[in-house]
């Protein structure tokens, strides 16, 4: 609990969620949350499966997943594939309101991005994520792990 | 190469036309320090080479500076990683160091994971997905580690010639796609003889660390090098936050002669041994100062140091003994102002007494502060510290090494003052306990001898390969302005070199010297 609290800072849950708006602005706008897909995860995945293989991207997901299912329970249900993408938001249609649906995904992204940071540091993930996401403005402070928003 | 083209031009009228005709190849630099002038200049373009040695020696670290060095945009550096090291890792780690350039990650320089492909498909899915990757980059610079990993991804009897095929179509393809490789992988020297692949790939960088006793020393080897001259043997090699700096065996001072157009002589900064010297020490000289304990060797090297300052000429001084505050405060003692010169950039005061230490990159050292301050005289306090710092398996070197640095620096017109401390026996006058003497030009020898119930100091200019030089064996002081040489030679005494000399003359008369001996305080 410690470490979660350390990575899934209110910084990175910030821009986990600024990233989420990116993709998806209509869930913002309209409240109409999709419950098919983890977006982000799919820009992530090819990504990071080339730079550290599918097996590397596996790990990291399920570490990031058991940390925030602590946080949002019903991503026990969630499951990942062996191409490293997620399923089961489908089978939680009905049970979930939409803000429950976008806290899970804030916490699970936001507890990636910590993984990441933890591993590679703010410069790098930044530098990462800006090949990803380069339309977004983050910067490299957004990274910092000092939590202070 | 060179010779038998020269040799066919001289003998054909199409000389110019056979010199047009040479390929110019291109040579990359290593971004490691030290290794580009053990390879005479850097990579040859489009070569394909191999880094190997065994686990630790720094191989994937070596592979990043060349990557970084080179990749550009345009031309970036694809580094395929297989079943090796992981990159989030390999990223974690390597970033600490400063050649890591964050800014080209992604473009310039592209990671990309060949694990999954290599643990599902054969050789051949994985050489596909190479090429891909290359044609789409255009790369200019490729790195595949692990290879030896990927290599053993082949089983079977067909194992050998399917790692062999597989590294051939690489090599034609890369070649042909102009791209420079670098194959890095765990192999053991005796491997070297019995692999085929190190027959195929035109560069073998070597690495290696070995443990004696206590201490660990790397070094690399430039086994292979098609098309190009390097310098030969084992150079020491050191990780640290720069990344792999090489110590090339030259020290870098290949070609560094410069011919003195008339040497002067320079003061000692003890008159009376100037005379004895013939005018002082021959510039561009090595002179060894040997003598026991006490006997004043640093008092003197200091004065050397100081004189030089005095007129004009910048100075090292690489102690490893004595710590640098107490060499800089008997100095002042003397009226000898070593600090404010220290403050104005003219001297530099090296204290290397750390662990593991290698001959040449003490060297390395003594040489970045001589290049620094522009530095005409150098002193080296005691050579028996200097080799106790090394790390034990150096030990070994160390004469060889001192004598290529000393050859080297005298040869670019940098004057040296040695100190060694030798144990005054009383049958003969050693000069050293190590061969040394033959390294410098001049020796000069400190003694105890016993004289009216007094242990005494005396010196005597052994040798001087520049010129002539006094006989004489002069009696010597430590006083407040350093050392002074006091009296003319005796002719009272004879077997002054034994120490305990027999009078054979009258007593001279002399002032009653006050006890203690008026010595400089420390």
């Amino acid at each position: 609990m410690r470490s979660q609290m350390i990575r899934a800072t209110p910084r990175m849950r910030s821009l986990a969620k600024n990233l989420m708006v990116y993709e998806r602005p209509e869930e913002y706008t309209n409240g109409s949350v999709a419950h098919d897909d983890f977006r982000f995860n799919e820009r992530l995945r090819p990504q990071l499966s080339t730079l550290y293989g599918i097996a590397g991207y596996r790990s990291l997901l399920s570490r990031a997943l058991v940390m925030a299912d602590a946080e949002v329970p019903w991503l026990r249900e969630v499951h990942m594939m062996a191409d490293g993408s997620l399923k089961g938001l489908e089978a939680l249609r009905g049970h979930l309101d939409p803000d429950e649906i976008l806290e899970g995904k804030i916490a699970l992204l936001a507890q990636l991005l910590g993984s990441l940071v933890a591993y590679l540091g703010p410069s790098l993930t930044w530098r990462l994520l800006g090949k990803i996401w380069p339309k977004t403005s983050m910067n490299e402070a957004d990274f910092s792990d000092r939590g202070e928003l | 190469m060179r010779k038998r083209a020269e040799t066919a031009g001289a003998a054909s009228p199409r000389k110019g036309a056979g010199k047009q005709a040479r390929v110019t190849i291109r040579k990359l630099p290593t971004g490691v320090r030290g290794l580009d002038e053990i390879l005479s200049g850097g990579i040859l373009e489009y070569s394909f080479n191999i880094i190997g040695g065994e686990p630790g020696c720094g191989k994937t670290t070596m592979a990043h500076q060349i990557a970084f060095a080179n990749a550009t945009p345009d031309r970036p550096a694809l580094y395929f990683t297989v079943l090796g090291e992981p990159v989030l890792k390999m990223l974690r780690y390597q970033q600490q160091f400063s050649f890591f350039d964050e800014s080209k990650l992604g473009g310039a320089i592209r990671f990309i994971n060949l694990s999954d492909l290599a643990m599902t498909k054969d050789l051949n899915a994985v050489l596909e997905e190479i090429m891909k990757q290359v044609k789409e980059a255009n790369a200019g610079l490729v790195v595949i580690d692990s290879f030896r990993t990927l290599a053993r991804k082949a089983s079977g009897e067909r194992s050998d010639t399917e790692v062999m095929s597989f590294t051939y179509r690489l090599a034609q393809f890369l070649t042909g796609w102009e791209a420079t490789t670098f194959l890095v992988g765990e192999y053991f020297a005796d491997e070297i003889r019995d692999n085929p692949l190190f027959t195929m790939v035109d560069g073998i960088f070597w690495l290696s660390q070995t443990s004696e006793r206590n201490s660990v020393v790397r070094k690399l080897q430039i086994i292979k090098l098609r098309g190009q001259e390097t310098v030969p043997g084992l150079h020491t090699v050191r990780i640290g936050d720069g990344g792999l700096h090489a110590f090339s065996r030259t020290l870098g001072l290949t070609g560094n002669t410069k011919k003195l157009v008339r040497r002067r002589y320079l003061s000692t900064g003890v008159p009376e041994l100037d005379k004895m010297m013939g005018g002082g020490i021959l510039e561009g000289d090595s002179l060894l100062v040997a003598g026991p304990s006490g006997t004043g060797k640093s008092t003197l090297a200091t004065q050397f140091i100081a004189e030089g300052l005095r007129r004009g000429e910048s100075g090292i001084m690489a102690i490893f003994e004595e710590r640098p505050e107490g060499y800089t405060r008997r100095a002042d003692m003397f009226g000898l102002k070593l600090k404010a010169a220290e403050q104005k950039g003219t001297l530099e005061t090296l204290y290397l007494r750390p662990l593991d230490l290698s001959v040449d990159e003490t060297m390395q050292e003594i040489l970045d502060a001589i290049e620094r301050v522009g530095a005409r005289r150098l002193v080296i306090d005691s050579l028996v510290g200097f080799e106790m710092a090394l790390a034990p398996g150096f030990r070994a070197d160390f004469r060889e090494s001192l004598y290529r640095m000393i050859g080297a620096l005298t040869g670019a017109g940098i004057t040296i003052l040695s100190t060694v401390e030798v144990e005054d026996t009383f049958t003969g006058m050693p000069f050293s306990h190590y061969a040394i003497s033959f390294l410098t030009d001049d020796i000069l020898r400190l003694r105890y001898v016993e004289i009216d119930g007094q242990l005494r100091k005396v010196m005597v200019v052994i040798k001087m390969r520049g010129g002539n030089h006094s006989k004489d064996i002069r009696e010597y002081v430590i006083t407040g302005k350093g050392v002074v040489v006091i009296h003319p030679r005796r002719t009272d005494y004879n077997g002054l070199t034994t120490g305990i000399p027999q009078q054979t003359g009258p007593r001279r008369a002399q002032d009653d010297e006050a006890a203690p001996e008026p010595k400089a305080n420390e």
